[in-house]
């Protein structure tokens, strides 16, 4: 569904100096710099997939997806998305793809969200009974009875996100671009808005490469991730693959009945923590099962639970690595 | 075909919506394009002091024109170059391009919808200047007002163009609006809104000619009072379909070329 090759964007960024001489400087001679924002980078994603794209922000993610949805021209390689040059924007492939930004509104402002949807149905060319159809379903998943006749102005944060879901998903888009699509949600809103968005790759099967900073909006949908830094791609593969290459320990969470010793504690792990009832034991991951078996059997323990080390963590040590090895 | 009118009915619904909320925001606008009325005024003093009549001109002459030219000025608003440069550097464009649908076609409808707000304003100072002036003739008849609105459409999508291509400059440069207020300011000079072109230095006349300015609101107005005949008519269309010809060329050469530009920043 989306092949990229050797893909490259790089912009030419004015630079000045801060202050009166920085300015005036600047004004005679005008400081430039390559700036390389997507270099080299090649995936494939197949139709259906849901892959996370990570990286920490400058990296290049919303400039691979700003490519991908034909905003941006690339310096050099090639993308082909559902069999289309993105940047030809042709109108058959524009009705193919959508792009959601966390950041950004396509609705009219001073008018109810429905007016939007309706100028959409136009450009997308829905028919009446599809626009029907899809408003009902998606009124009844998002929860939208209360907020389509309201000035979007009048929307809160949460309610105006449901509304740029709905209108952005209105023709029925068999890729999704989705740039923080819970950025500055409560949690609450966070868990509905990737619940719809599961329930569409579900019932569409629908192709979606999401972006977020909320790593739970990550590893509550995609299997697949794609970590970027600096422009490149420094791992691509599956969620848990990552876990294991990058991350050889898992980390034991114990409720004791009783307070015990440090040194008791050392002899199964290396502590991570120790407050009171209260302990993390950091694991060999292929030893965890003998040791939480051995915990278990040998301290007093009230509950015990296993886990991965905080994805965030993982990632900052893979970009550690990464400029390491450059 | 039926697709294309959905589009259109679409957008107009959504986009007279919209003006309807700022219609007081309009009237202002409106009322701050009064340059061919105090200019009228002040030609029609000037007449009086000569007794009566000035270049040919007599005072209602003078009225029927400067109102004529003033309704041609207000026709052909143009404020899209603002917009895009708006858009395209602060990266709200890339919601335009998302959809299945040139940019320019939306900016085009918000603009024809606002003449439709407007359209009630203009129409009672007209009536206003016409009762409070004796003399002065706006109409000369059904068929010059007909024609008249053929024009001024032309007269629009002429200056529409030029504002979007004005727009467009924000691929290659920082700031487009201080190139729409150079051009806001040619205009004021040489369309006629200062003057009938009877008027200027016989030097500049012919060079006008080649201008698309006086094919704005000087004729417009011109064919609405009356003053030209049906070849000269005819002519002014002629010239007026060159240009529209030449801005579509130039935006659709910018536009290619300019979008490969693009940087969708701030999105």
């Amino acid at each position: 569904m989306i092949e990229v090759l050797n893909l490259e964007k790089h912009y030419t960024v004015a630079e000045k100096e801060p202050g009166l001489a920085g300015s005036l400087k600047s004004f005679f001679k005008r400081q430039t710099k390559l700036v390389k924002a997507v270099n080299n980078v090649n995936f494939a994603i197949e139709s259906g997939e849901m892959v996370g794209f990570l990286g920490a922000n400058g990296a290049g993610k919303t400039t691979t997806l700003k490519i991908l949805s034909g905003l941006l021209h690339p310096t050099g390689g090639s993308a082909r998305v559902a069999g289309y040059v993105p940047f030809e924007r042709q109108t058959n492939f524009l009705k193919t793809i959508t792009l959601i930004m966390g950041q950004k509104q396509q609705l009219m402002w001073d008018l109810p969200a429905l007016d939007s949807f309706l100028v959409n149905q136009a450009i997308y060319e829905i028919s009446d009974s599809d626009y029907k159809t899809t408003m009902q379903e998606f009124t009844d998943l998002l929860g939208l009875e209360d907020v389509l006749k309201k000035q979007v102005r009048k929307l809160s944060l949460g309610e105006r996100m449901k509304c740029e879901l709905a209108a952005a998903l209105l023709h029925k888009p068999k890729v999704l671009f989705l740039d923080e699509p819970t950025i500055g949600l409560d949690v609450n809103m966070q868990v509905k808005i990737r619940e719809f968005i599961a329930e569409y790759n579900q019932r569409f099967n629908a192709t979606v490469i999401l972006t977020s900073h909320y790593m739970v909006d990550v590893t509550a949908l995609c299997k697949r991730i794609i970590i970027v830094d600096k422009g490149r791609i420094v791992f691509d593969g599956d969620l848990s693959a990552l876990l294991e290459t990058t991350s050889p320990a898992k980390i034991i969470k114990l409720q004791l009945l009783e307070t015990a010793k440090k040194n008791l504690l050392e002899r199964y792990g290396t502590i991570l923590k120790l407050e009171g009832l209260n302990a993390e034991l950091s694991v060999p991951r292929n030893e965890v099962s003998s040791r939480a078996a051995q915990l278990l059997a040998q301290l007093p323990i009230a509950d015990i639970t296993i886990e991965d080390p905080p994805i965030e963590e993982i990632i900052g040590q893979l970009f550690t690595q990464a400029e390491a090895n450059r | 075909m039926n697709q294309i009118w959905r589009k259109f009915k679409a957008l107009f619904a959504a986009w007279l919506s919209h003006m309807t909320i700022y219609r007081a925001e309009i009237l202002i606008w409106m009322l701050s394009g009064t340059i061919p009325l105090i200019m009228m005024a002040v030609w029609i003093g000037k007449a009086e002091a000569e007794g009566g009549k000035l270049g040919g001109f007599s005072s209602s002459d003078f009225a029927s024109y400067f109102l004529a030219a003033w309704l041609s000025g207000q026709l052909v608003v143009a404020w899209v170059a603002w917009e895009m440069d708006f858009a395209i550097r602060q990266g709200t464009f890339s919601n335009k391009l998302l959809r299945p649908l040139n940019p320019f076609w939306e900016y085009f409808m918000q603009h024809i919808t606002e003449r439709f707000v407007r359209g009630p304003f203009l129409v009672v100072v007209a009536a206003t200047g016409v009762l409070l002036i004796p003399g002065t003739k706006l109409v000369s008849s059904i068929p010059h007002l007909l024609v008249f609105l053929l024009a001024i459409s032309l007269a629009f999508a002429v200056r529409f163009l030029i504002a979007y291509c004005v727009g467009l400059c924000c691929f290659w440069l920082e700031n487009a609006t201080a190139l729409d207020e150079l051009y806001f300011i040619l205009s004021i000079m040489l369309s006629g809104s200062f003057a009938p072109l009877e008027f200027y230095p016989a030097w500049l006349r012919p060079i006008l000619e080649y201008l698309p300015f006086p094919y704005i609101v000087y004729y417009p107005a011109q064919i609405l009072i009356g003053k030209l005949d049906g070849l000269q008519t005819g002519r002014v269309l002629l010239v007026q379909l060159l240009w529209l010809g030449i801005t579509v060329g130039l935006f659709q050469i910018m536009w290619r070329v300019g979008r490969k530009r693009y940087g969708a920043v701030g999105a």
